[in-house]
């Protein structure tokens, strides 16, 4: 007999860090040549020209490697490699359960395939960069002489490599509350959009900075979203994943968090120091960690592409997304409820709702999906879990918070946008 | 001896003796052959291949050199601990020669390991309510259930009488895991009681055994597995009473621990923090299969009277509270601990 689950409290118990403002006013370095001297190699995103920011979370930094990948190609290869996460595991000369594979992200230019791993599970893991070129082939894309630049992250949570992995709602997270830095990575109308949280509060946190780098950028005060499922007004809780997303013309954040509330925000609004209102468009369900999320369009509708720790793979439509209402708090004593220090309990049940927003499909076939990247316009990559897994177990990463826990073997393969 | 036999006497040592693979500083030597002058480094890979000894391994991330007329393997990184790697020499015209290295000990930490299974006794009530599994360090989550086995007396296997549920009962370190036994089996008058009849039945013996392939939080196995033995007895539905427990006084002066009998075992985890004597801090040890406590004081006893205060919420293994038995009152198996009353035992050192 298997019982689901039978609590599941809220939010990270004690998230609490000392404050140490290494980085005040630090300028950003670069551009230079030599050794991109990454401490960890965590989330991926694609600028202009072929250059790939690493966000490295342990580091405190991001880092613009600019990879002279400039080829044009039309379509992605089509790719079907089963046990990735062997044959990485080989070519480093370890065990694939060493291997923590941090990001996949496609160069948009040459449509070749990046990975960021850590090659080792522990603080001293090593960040290896990876491509797999139009013919298939997994090679390291070594950062020991590469034209790069890199602006530090300040107010970032203070780094402590030997602390052990700490429980969270999900899972187990990382010890090293300087993983916490980095949750996801966009680049957005001419700058870098960081989503993580800093020390300061330990707040929800979003960082614009712009590129070129010049100079360190603090992030927004916090970012606080009415999380309706929870009946109560968050900012503690780190964006999961997010996307930019073009309505009206208008560039905003679209990200989700623990519990999959769906929240838009305006790139504009993204300014340091700011307190930054994200409006809850949609509830995709409790209990569920968002874990990546494509935008794309497919016979003149637009979609979203969810994974999901437990709800598998969601297709949302959002045609027409800038028309959606905020999902706002029903009453004046909802709009006063805010998450206490230390949260264990739920918000108001008055204040809460079940699900709402958009209407969504679930794809059944599509199980044990932990990273997902846009390959071309009809395609998407994905990386699974040949166990099938339906629910996703999260342990501690060390370039990020959490990594999955893996049940079989890693594939990596494309499939045709659904 | 004649000129042939001289010549293979003298060939012998330059092509027939055989090469050996070192490993020197992280780097794989072929030693005893000399590079060919036609071979050309895009050669190497296949004269000299080095993996992690596992079956179809891609080759190992790394660069060939030539050193001294040696051929030189260098891996991209440094071998990792507790991984066995494989070297493989294949010239043609030379016996192909395999080689073994492991790399590094694990020597930063120790193995985790199972430290405790509580209750210590050997002995369950037929109606015990909960066992614990105490580790060294942090484990992995979501694999528990594959790693804890109950065997009956036969040795066999039998259906796990616990609550299996996804969300193992971890504490916040993830050093302790919580197992219930199936409450529904304990209960008197549920159906799962009169079906399958309780968890632990009377008289019979059995043995949980936790296998060491449980990994820990840094994704290692346990350094071995642990197997506890019990009996079970008749059930257990008397609410501790405090007025049975032994107190032991100790002198003033002294940092004599203060010590308290029970006359049944408590629950290991809730005695161990639900009993304190108010205004004097000290540390707490729990022993003789959890029917002692022994309080020791960080200052020396002042003589005077105290009062032992005791958590209505202490249970005893088999669930019983303070004054109150386990399947008496179900509705208030989770009532909260704030309206909880206090029980209390005075004493009095001299």
């Amino acid at each position: 007999m298997r019982t689901k689950s039978v609590a599941f409290s809220r939010l990270a118990t004690g998230m609490f860090f000392v404050a140490g403002l290494a980085f005040s006013a630090t300028p950003a370095v670069g551009p230079t040549s030599g050794k991109a001297d990454l401490k960890s190699a965590g989330q991926l995103a694609f600028g202009p020209n072929g250059v790939l920011f690493v966000g490295d979370a342990v580091g405190a930094a991001v880092y613009a490697i600019e990879t002279g990948d400039t080829k044009p190609a039309q379509t992605a290869p089509a790719v079907d490699i089963k046990g990735i996460n062997e044959k990485i595991g080989s070519m480093l000369g370890t065990m694939p359960d060493q291997i923590l594979i941090n990001d996949i992200k496609v160069n948009p230019i040459s449509k070749k395939i990046y990975l960021s791993v850590s090659r080792g599970r522990g603080p001293d893991g090593i960040p290896v960069i990876l491509r797999i070129d139009n013919t298939g082939k997994l090679q390291e894309f070594p950062l020991d002489n590469v034209k790069y630049s890199m602006v530090p992250l300040p107010d970032a949570p203070e780094s402590k490599p030997d602390a052990a992995p700490r429980k969270t709602p999900e899972g187990m997270g990382a010890g090293n509350p300087r993983a916490w830095t980095i949750t996801d990575m966009s680049f957005v109308d001419g700058k870098v959009v960081v989503a993580g949280v800093s020390n300061e509060e330990f707040s929800s946190d979003l960082r614009s900075i712009p590129y070129p780098f010049k100079e360190a950028v603090t992030g927004t005060k916090n970012v606080e979203i009415w999380h309706s499922q929870h009946g109560r007004y968050e900012s503690r809780s780190p964006i999961r994943t997010f996307i930019p997303y073009t309505i009206d013309k208008q560039e905003f954040i679209l990200a989700t968090y623990a519990c999959t509330p769906l929240v838009k925000m305006p790139v504009s609004a993204l300014k340091p120091g700011a307190k930054v209102e994200g409006d809850t468009i949609a509830e995709l369900g409790v209990h569920n960690t968002p874990l990546e999320m494509i935008p794309y369009r497919k016979q003149g509708h637009d979609y979203l592409l969810v994974a999901n720790s437990i709800r598998g793979i969601m297709k949302v439509n959002v045609d027409n997304l800038g028309s959606y209402k905020p999902i706002v708090p029903k009453n004046d004593a909802c709009k006063s409820s805010r998450e206490p220090e230390v949260s264990v309990r739920d918000g108001m049940k008055s204040c809460g709702i079940d699900a709402g927003g958009t209407p969504f499909e679930t794809l059944k076939e599509l199980k044990g999906v932990y990273q997902m990247a846009k390959a071309d316009e009809s395609h998407v990559l994905l990386l699974q879990d040949s166990a099938g897994v339906e629910t996703v177990n999260f342990n501690a990463g060390n370039a990020g918070i959490y990594t999955p826990e893996i049940k079989g073997t890693l594939d990596l393969k494309t499939i045709a946008l659904p | 001896m004649n000129v042939k036999a001289a010549l293979v006497f003298l060939l012998l040592p330059l092509s027939g003796l055989a090469q050996t693979i070192q490993l020197e500083n992280g780097a794989f030597k072929v030693a005893g052959w000399h590079p060919d002058r036609a071979a050309t480094p895009a050669d190497w890979s296949s004269i000299f291949a080095v993996s992690v000894a596992q079956p179809q391994a891609a080759p190992m991330l790394g660069t060939y050199s030539v050193e001294d007329g040696t051929l030189v393997f260098r891996p991209r990184f440094p071998l990792a601990a507790g991984v066995r790697y494989r070297a493989v020499f294949e010239a043609t015209g030379f016996p192909r020669t395999e080689a073994f290295f492991d790399g590094p000990e694990r020597a930063d930490l120790p193995a985790t390991k199972i430290v405790g299974i509580y209750p210590s006794t050997d002995v369950l009530p037929s109606n015990t309510l909960r066992m614990y599994i105490y580790f060294s360090a942090a484990m992995s989550r979501g694999e528990a259930w594959d790693h804890i086995h109950v065997l009956d007396e036969n040795g066999a296997p039998i259906e796990l009488p616990f609550l299996v549920v996804d969300q193992e009962l971890w504490d916040p370190t993830y050093q302790r895991l919580t197992l219930l036994f199936d409450p529904g089996r304990i209960k008197r008058g549920l159906v799962l009681n009169e079906q399958l009849g309780p968890p632990i039945t009377e008289g019979k013996r059995y043995a949980l055994v936790i296998d060491g392939q449980w990994r820990d939080a840094r994704g290692l196995p346990l350094s071995r597995g642990f197997r506890k033995t019990f009996q079970g007895g008749p059930p257990d539905r008397n609410p501790p009473l405090l007025n049975l427990w032994r107190v032991s006084t100790p002198k003033a002066g002294s940092l004599d621990p203060l010590v308290i009998t029970f006359p049944k075992p408590m629950d290991y985890g809730m005695v161990q923090r639900l009993i304190e004597v108010p205004g004097v801090s000290g540390s707490v040890v729990v022993d003789r299969q959890e029917t002692e406590w022994r309080f020791t004081p960080s200052e020396p006893w002042k003589a005077g009277d105290y009062r032992l205060l005791v958590n209505a919420s202490l249970e005893d293994i088999s669930g019983n509270r303070i004054n109150r038995a386990f399947d008496v009152d179900r509705s208030k198996l989770a009532a909260d601990r704030s309206s909880e009353a206090t029980g209390s035992l005075p004493f009095s050192v001299r």
